[in-house]
């Protein structure tokens, strides 16, 4: 079990700094995603890692090993590293027997056996071996391209948005294979994506990445739960902003008061509600009515599993009516016009009051 | 597989293939004896064969054109690998003894050629001739109606009636002939008029195929084209008679072909063998029996029984040794001819 | 089955990668551009050393207005004349239900294996009276109309329906559809194509001189042979390279920089064929007509005078004469393909104001005639570089000029086989940079060099200018021996060369075929 150690990292393209005195730590064993928007750095932080790009500054450790230190940077031939990247990049001209063995020592790679075991541990059937990588499937090749990068045992296992370029419905199972083979080869795993169910899913810790500094690091249920800013609260999924009143540990908003998590809080503030969290049942004063609010059901959107129900609560004395949204299970879904209470479980997050230029009525 | 595999075949067999053979013309033997040649092919073979037979001399020919030859040989200087240059007309070896490069001539091998075919100062020696003729085509063109002078042709009422190769070194030896006869004003009009109402063809075969095939009535060039498709197949001038202007015509010029020895020669002894032989009786007779039909210039030796005596040609009395060559191009390239 | 190449809308852009040996890779591709630039600083110097006076009353004399319309009309004439038969012939083969489209497209192809100048030996020998402009006009056209009719045609094959669905589905109709819809999606094709044709006619040499239409190149030869290094002759080849930077220019400014947005990848559906109905049978004989006139003509002429009897052929000297030409044909492609590769190299990389200079330079070389290159390289030999004078490195240094612009397309096709990533996985596990490019760039790249290499072999073999006039003296080769006796009219002897070239070139048209950018 090999531990990656990433400090004060600073890196840039040319004349643009893209990376600021980055630092990260990745458990042996573990899974770490790295999440941001495009171009925040999150790749060439990737690639200094696995040593396609030379750092400014900083210090990588891989294992007891320093690879990348102030004045030197070790090849990539040498890290010990396993690297998947979105396209894949089989090698056309070989088979898929050829490219698994493609890192092995020569008399290592004609062993059919180690090939069949490295297809059965990404889940692939072992009669692929003989087959050319442009008669496979987009997941069936990242599967190859995975046991390629395994058949060498790396430590360290560094992933570039693997599953970006796969269709939707390929994209789930190869990620759950992908993340069972990993875990069966007890590597060390560094993926970076732009796509926030991959991070929380896949990984043990998440660092969000923005403008090339980590702003939050921890563990998915802990970023998520308690996002740093409102920002970061938006990368993770979706919200809905309320306006509000900082009252110490509880803020008041239209939907009641309401406990904050996290730090007390005072002054004007924005309250940020995850759609899970907004609760819809029987009007107020209707049998069984739990909600502290009326409103009438605006639109829903019916997906099956679940549905995203739009409510247009009263309008307050300031502002226009607040539109909230509600996650419920497909079966639950109201009709549009129907009135509904509507209340908040759980603890939400407040962030100080900012101006924001798009209008409140969408999530964010 | 197979798409990779083909390219592959095709360049392996390319370069099987090329294996066999080189790359270049057998670069120049220093040993042998170097002859620039502009002259006809099948007379200098004929040539180098009778020499060598005697002499026991190897000898090396590079053959070119006239012009491109002598500035060749003038480019190259001192460096020159050449021995004798021969040409087809004396513009040309002109050029090169005005540059200085040329070597006086043995005065044996003078004395073998007929005084008109070589200059007073000795640097070089005509070695064969032959004269401008009018070929015609009696279908289209009767006799009667044939210019009186060559410089008739630059009327307009010739226009479109007669044509001419000259770009080529032989058209420009016969401008040159009458720019020493007529100065300069006369011959530039008349290569307006060329210009205005000749039909340009590549070169003389290629005039004289023309006038057989009926495109034009009337072409200039040089005798011996005729005489040599006449004794052959009779394909390029069966319908085609020629013209001789006598009368010391402008048309009547006859131009000589040179032969020089380098300076810069190496083998200078054999270089004047060479030309002494060519020169000699066994030389000329064999102009005659290459079949190359041109004139003899030897002192008092025949040319081909088939053709016209030279003496009765009437040819105008130029020195053919100060006929500037430089100076046709610059009144061709005013004219708007090249 | 998924595709799995990304649409380049999402994902990152494609990465250029610096390669190993920086210094060295960038002075070698300067030597070679600054190489393949050489002819016009050579003949620039040459012109005005005449003095200033003196060039400008080169240029301003009558009988350059004579070359000047007789080129300007030749290239304008038939540059439209290839482009609507190209035009034409692609959307008969590509777009309709046109039988046998397979064998079509190879016969429509095939005239690119005659050269251009053994097709007006072909017609000239049969018909002498074809002379002047419509006699060019209609050699050149049947010549290089492929050269419009292969970009077009594949650019019709990569057409998604959905553009003329759309319009369809706005209210235009067929014709409509296609005139502003289809066609201007097949402008960068066929300006491509014009481009090309324009550039071939402008250093046409064989087929002008032989119909007797003077133009420019002509007139550079005709000047070489009477006065060698004069400066009249470098100022028309000014002239003409000032032609070509012209097309160049014009066909940059045409083809401009619109692009065209399809959201998402995946498959290209092919449009409905168009049936022909009642134009089936006048379109089948006119695409036969076309081919009768382009690729029969040649073949029955070549025959007839190959067959003639009393043919005279002097076995020893066409031997030598092939000898020759396939040796300078290979040592040509061996040296142009190794001087591209570091350019080509080089312009992977990440694109900088230097590399984009660099290629502009590579793209202005690629519009020299071969006139311009050989009148430049003898002047070069004669003045300056003595030791390299009529010898057959100079020749075969003219080929690498020429034909260098062919071979780095190749070059940079084959190497855009194997991108930066493969390397990067490679490297990854485990090889080192040597390593990887032996294991994974040689045999991803090694096709499409060696179809580099071939063209230049074959391109080299149907020269004819640049070997007139850097031939060290002694040397033939088919061409030049075609030429000799095409000149003296003796066809029959001129025959059994032409053969050989048309034979030695004809690979060419299958590799063509397979490509999908024309780059002869």
């Amino acid at each position: 079990m090999t531990r990656l150690v990433v400090t004060g990292v600073s890196a840039s393209y040319g004349s643009t700094q893209v990376l600021h005195d980055v630092g990260l730590t990745v458990e042996g064993g573990s899974t770490t995603a790295i999440l941001g928007a495009s171009g925040c750095g999150k790749t060439t932080l990737l690639r200094v890692v696995a040593g396609f790009h030379a750092a400014d500054a900083g210090e990588v450790r891989i294992g007891d090993r320093t690879v990348a230190g102030p004045g030197f940077a070790m090849p990539p031939e040498r890290r010990g590293i396993g690297y998947l990247s979105q396209e894949g990049n089989l090698f056309p001209h070989l088979t898929v027997a050829g490219n698994i063995g493609f890192g092995l020592p020569r008399a290592e790679r004609r062993d059919r056996a180690r090939t069949a075991e490295l297809l059965e541990l990404v889940g692939l059937p072992v009669a692929l071996a003989d087959r050319r990588p442009e008669q496979l499937s987009g997941g069936q090749q990242q599967r190859v391209a995975l046991a390629r990068a395994l058949a060498r045992r790396p430590e360290l296992v560094l992933l570039d948005e693997p599953f970006g370029s796969l269709d939707a419905g390929l994209r789930s199972t190869t990620r759950r294979a992908v993340a069972d083979a990993l875990s069966a080869a007890g590597a060390t795993v560094l993926l970076v994506t732009h796509d926030q169910d991959e991070a929380l899913s896949f990984a043990d810790q998440v660092a969000i990445m923005r403008d090339g500094r980590f702003v939050q690091v921890g563990a998915p249920k802990e970023v998520y739960s308690t996002p740093v800013d409102r920002a970061t609260a938006g990368v993770l999924g979706e919200l809905v902003i309320l306006p509000g009143h900082g009252d110490g540990d509880h803020v008041i908003t239209i939907l009641g008061r309401l406990p904050v998590a996290g730090a007390d809080v005072t002054g004007a503030v924005d309250v940020a509600v995850r759609p899970e969290q907004v609760l819809i049942g029987p009007a107020v004063g209707a049998v069984g009515s739990v909600g502290a609010v009326d409103a009438v059901v605006d639109a829903v959107d019916y997906f099956g599993h679940d549905a995203l129900v739009r409510i247009v609560l009263p309008a307050g004395p300031e502002g226009p009516a607040p539109v909230v949204f509600s996650r419920v299970v497909g079966d639950d879904a109201p009709t549009p016009g129907q009135l509904v209470g509507v209340s908040v479980r759980g603890p939400v997050q407040a962030f100080p009051h900012t101006v924001v230029l798009l209008a409140p009525t969408d999530p964010t | 597989m197979i798409r990779r595999l083909v390219p592959a075949v095709l360049a392996v067999a390319a370069l099987t293939a090329g294996c066999g053979s080189s790359d270049e013309a057998p670069p120049l033997d220093p040993d042998k004896l170097t002859i620039y040649s502009a002259q006809h092919k099948n007379l200098v073979d004929a040539w180098v064969k009778g020499f060598t037979d005697e002499t026991g001399v190897q000898v090396q020919v590079r053959q070119g054109t006239d012009s491109s030859m002598g500035n060749q040989i003038v480019a190259e200087g001192s460096r020159s690998p050449a021995d004798v240059f021969l040409t087809e007309n004396s513009p040309a070896i002109t050029v090169v003894q005005d540059a200085d490069l040329l070597a006086p001539v043995d005065q044996t091998t003078l004395d073998q050629v007929d005084p008109a075919f070589r200059p007073s100062n000795g640097l070089w020696s005509g070695i064969a001739a032959r004269s401008t003729v009018l070929v015609y085509n009696p279908s289209l063109v009767s006799e009667a109606d044939l210019p009186a002078s060559m410089m008739d042709l630059a009327q307009p009422e010739y226009a479109g009636k007669w044509g001419a190769a000259p770009a080529g070194a032989d058209f420009q030896a016969i401008v040159a002939g009458m720019l020493e006869m007529k100065g300069e004003a006369a011959t530039s009009a008349w290569l307006d008029g060329l210009k205005k109402n000749a039909k340009v063809y590549q070169n003389n075969i290629a005039t004289m195929k023309a006038v057989n095939a009926g495109q034009v009535p009337m072409g200039i060039m040089y005798h011996y084209y005729w005489y040599r498709d006449q004794a052959q197949t009779k394909d390029g001038s069966k319908n085609t008679k020629l013209h001789y202007f006598k009368n010391e015509d402008v048309g009547a010029f006859v131009s000589v072909s040179g032969g020089g020895v380098l300076k810069s020669s190496k083998h200078a002894a054999d270089a004047q063998k060479f030309l002494a032989w060519i020169t000699s009786p066994k030389g000329q007779a064999a102009i005659a029996a290459s079949k190359s039909m041109e004139y003899a210039v030897g002192m008092d030796q025949p040319s081909d029984p088939a053709l016209p005596p030279l003496a009765s040609l009437e040819a105008p009395a130029i020195d053919p040794f100060t006929l500037d060559g430089p100076a046709v191009i610059e009144l061709m390239t005013q004219a708007g001819i090249i | 089955m998924t595709t799995t190449t990304p649409g380049r809308l999402a994902g990152p852009a494609p990465r250029r990668h610096p390669s190993p040996a920086g210094g060295a890779l960038v002075l070698a591709a300067v030597l070679v551009t600054a190489v393949s630039v050489l002819p016009i600083v050579v003949v620039l110097v040459n012109a005005l050393g005449q003095g200033w006076s003196e060039a400008v009353a080169d240029v301003v004399r009558p009988r350059v207005w004579e070359l000047l319309r007789n080129t300007v009309s030749l290239v304008v004439v038939s540059t439209s004349a290839c482009a609507v038969l190209g035009v034409t012939c692609a959307w008969l083969v590509e777009r309709t239900g046109l039988p046998g489209a397979g064998w079509w497209r190879v016969l429509l192809v095939a005239p690119l294996a005659v050269p251009a100048f053994v097709n007006a030996y072909a017609w000239v020998s049969l018909r002498p009276a074809m002379t002047g402009l419509g006699g060019a006009v209609l050699i050149t056209t049947l010549s290089y109309y492929p050269l419009v009719f292969l970009p077009v045609s594949a650019a019709l094959r990569g057409l998604d329906r959905s553009w003329e669905d759309t319009a369809r589905s706005l209210g235009l109709g067929r014709w409509r559809t296609f005139a502003r819809i289809v066609l201007p999606q097949l402008r960068p094709a066929v300006l491509g194509g014009c481009l090309l044709v324009a550039l071939h006619l402008l250093a046409e040499f064989g087929v002008l001189a032989m119909l007797q239409f003077p133009t420019f190149t002509t007139a550079i030869l005709d000047q070489y042979e009477a006065a060698f290094d004069t400066g009249t002759g470098s100022v028309l080849a000014l002239v003409l390279v000032a032609l070509c930077v012209a097309v160049l220019t014009i066909e940059h400014v045409w083809r401009g920089r619109r692009g065209h947005a399809r959201i998402g990848a995946g498959v290209i559906r092919r449009p409905e064929p168009a049936t022909l109905g009642r134009w089936l049978v006048p379109g089948v004989s006119a695409l036969a007509v076309l081919v009768v006139l382009a690729l029969g003509v040649p073949v029955y002429s070549l025959g007839h005078w190959l067959t003639t009897p009393g043919a005279t052929v002097d076995g020893s000297a066409l031997a030598a004469a092939l000898g020759s030409t396939i040796g300078l044909a290979l040592a040509a492609a061996a040296v142009t393909c190794v001087a591209a590769f570091p350019v080509a190299l080089l312009l992977r990389q990440r694109q900088s104001a230097f590399t984009t200079s660099i290629e502009r330079l590579c793209y202005l070389a690629s519009s020299l005639p071969g006139v311009v290159v050989g009148l430049a390289l003898v002047l070069l030999a004669i003045r300056w570089v003595t030791g390299l004078y009529q010898s057959a490195t100079l020749l075969v240094i003219a080929y690498a000029i020429l034909f260098l612009p062919r071979a780095l397309v190749a070059i940079r096709t084959a190497l855009a086989q194997a991108p930066g990533a493969l390397l990067e996985s490679a490297r990854a596990l485990g090889d080192s940079p040597a390593r990887a490019v032996v294991r994974v760039v040689v045999p991803l790249a090694l096709p499409g060099i060696l179809a580099g290499l071939a063209l230049v072999f074959m391109a080299t073999t149907t020269e004819l200018t640049a070997t007139l006039l850097l031939a060290p003296t002694g040397t033939q080769t088919l061409a030049t021996g075609f030429w000799a006796a095409s000149s003296s009219l003796d066809y029959g002897a001129a025959a059994p060369y032409a053969v050989a070239m048309v034979l030695l070139s004809a690979p060419m048209t299958w590799l063509l075929l397979r490509q999908r950018t024309v780059i002869a």
